[in-house]
């Protein structure tokens, strides 16, 4: 009978086109102009948490209302007869911030006038992009780095020693400065007093000082862009942050600057050791620096809610995972972005370098072939997590 | 020992470290000799036989890595540092001479005090390479 056979074929290619539909890695969804829900696909399904049956004849808005602005572009998409391209949209927060892109296609096909919306979920490409583009200017400018800080610390040096120099042959304890000023007919003592009244030697401190920072800012690049490997040892990384977690209470700054003490920490540990192959101080220093950014963020806050520090350590894929989480201001996507370069600090001039987590960035990534990233809500806190690959006790 | 019974060879083809290191140490009264390349160093120690040697670690020609280990075959009396603007680790070489770690200067010096601590050090402990 070839109305019957006829009903089979289009159901045949009903589902076809919805196996087709369910296969497809994309959330899909088939509206019309209203943005009522036609069809969707399995993915759509397991994103929204809404089966196929109910989702339709719904708003798809109300389904996924993380995606409403671009979704109310749906009348016009199809008037236009021209699809919307969504490239990066940014949805939840903190832990949950997930990236997708989103295309709106008119169907031209249809008289009636629908359309198709396509979501994927971008956030491991997004995440892979940002670390290229940071990995590509890390290499860049630590090569920068150990050439400048080469050619620096000659004239830094003479600099510095100079300053000592010019104290010692002003200085009444070496006879002869005596010598060589009665020579000339002066007096050494009264040279002194009138370099004393001028600020002369205040100057020359200051000059001494000036190049202590300046190199110590020197050597810290130089240990940024070093590929020397120090000593390693197969270590519980959980011992290793209780361990920086004890340095940083006993650090000077930290107590009287920030009052670690007075800070709350939760401790939500793996029970298992997770044992990895480390230079035991270059990891130390990783998470001292972490801990001491985090401690001083939440000081900012610390009159509006009870500081505190969430530390976590768990292991996934093989990776031992450190979480160093704080409640502290958090920081903006811009900041974020921009966390681990050289010489990028939000901190007052003389507090922080700008080197410290570029220094973390290479140690984990270089030199233990692991990872660091940061998630972070303004106004909700920074969460550092520290990737390492676990190697067993050998 | 007196400071200046005490010799010191500075090799460093910087002019202005040269002049920077031997000015303090020559206040405090040692006895410094300045060359500008391992080459020069080689040829003068045995005359000058110092008691401490300083020598930089990037120089033109033979590097100090190298003239050390050389200068030690032909004054082994003399105790040698090595002054590095880089994170440096000693070669086995240096290492079988006796050389630590404590005799690797990084520039820049900070306080050249501690840099006559160490030389006294190396004259009155005797703890010669």
């Amino acid at each position: 009978m070839p109305h019957n056979y006829a009903a089979e074929q289009i159901d045949q290619h009903k589902k076809a086109l919805l196996d087709i539909l369910d296969t497809l890695p994309s959330i899909i969804a088939l509206v019309d102009r209203n943005g009522r829900v036609d069809l969707v696909n399995k993915r759509f399904e397991q994103f929204s948490g809404v089966s196929a049956a109910d989702a339709k004849g719904l708003q798809l808005e109300a389904l996924i209302p993380q995606f409403a602005s671009d979704l109310q572009q749906v009348a016009a998409v199809i008037d236009r007869q021209s699809a919307l391209d969504n490239a990066r949209i940014q949805s939840g927060l903190g832990a949950d911030m997930r990236y997708y892109s989103l295309q709106i296609y008119p169907l031209n096909s249809d008289v009636s006038g629908m359309a198709v919306i396509r979501i994927d979920d971008i956030s491991e490409l997004v995440r892979i992009e940002e670390i290229m583009a940071q990995t590509e200017k890390m290499i860049m400018v630590s090569g920068l780095a150990a050439g400048m800080a080469h050619e620096i610390n000659n004239p830094l040096g003479a600099i510095m020693q100079h300053a000592q120099n010019i104290e010692r042959r002003v200085s009444a304890e070496i006879p002869a400065n005596f010598k060589a000023a009665a020579e000339v007919g002066v007096d050494l003592n009264l040279v002194r007093t009138y370099l004393q009244k001028r600020g002369i030697f205040d100057f020359i401190g200051h000059i001494r000082n000036a190049g202590i920072r300046a190199s110590e800012i020197i050597s810290q690049m130089l240990y940024f862009s070093s590929r020397n490997e120090p000593g390693v040892v197969n270590e519980d990384l959980t011992k290793v942050l209780e361990r920086a977690v004890g340095l940083a209470a006993t650090d000077y700054d930290m107590k009287k600057k920030y009052a670690f003490r007075s800070v709350e920490i939760v401790r939500e540990y793996a029970v298992e050791p997770l044992c990895a192959d480390i230079a035991l101080q270059e990891i130390e220093q990783v998470l001292l620096n972490i801990l001491k950014n985090a401690a001083q963020a939440i000081s900012a806050t610390a009159m509006s809610r009870q500081p505190q520090i969430i530390l976590r350590t768990s292991t996934s894929g093989g990776m031992a995972v450190i979480e160093i989480e704080d409640n502290g201001p958090g920081m903006d996507e811009a900041t974020r972005l921009r966390v681990f370069e050289p010489f990028f600090s939000t901190k007052e001039v003389g507090i922080g370098t700008g080197m410290g987590l570029s220094v973390a960035y290479a140690i984990v990534t270089k030199g233990h072939h692991g990872s660091i990233e940061v998630r972070s809500q303004p106004g909700e806190g920074s969460c550092f997590t520290l990737k390492l690959p676990l190697q067993g006790r050998g | 020992m007196n400071n200046a019974d005490i010799s010191v060879l500075l090799v460093d083809d910087e002019e202005m470290i040269r002049d920077c290191v031997s000015a303090y140490l020559e206040d405090e009264g040692f006895s410094v000799h300045c060359t500008a390349s391992a080459e020069e160093a080689l040829e003068s120690i045995v005359s000058i036989s110092p008691v401490v040697c300083i020598s930089d670690l990037r120089l033109p020609g033979m590097d100090g890595e190298e003239f050390i280990a050389r200068a030690h075959a032909i004054s082994p009396s003399t105790g040698y540092m090595l002054h590095t603007g880089m994170l440096y680790i000693l070669s086995d070489e240096l290492r079988s001479i006796g050389m630590t770690a404590d005799y690797v200067l990084l520039k820049p010096i900070h306080s050249l005090s501690k840099l006559v601590e160490k030389i006294k050090d190396i004259a009155e402990t005797g703890r010669r390479l």
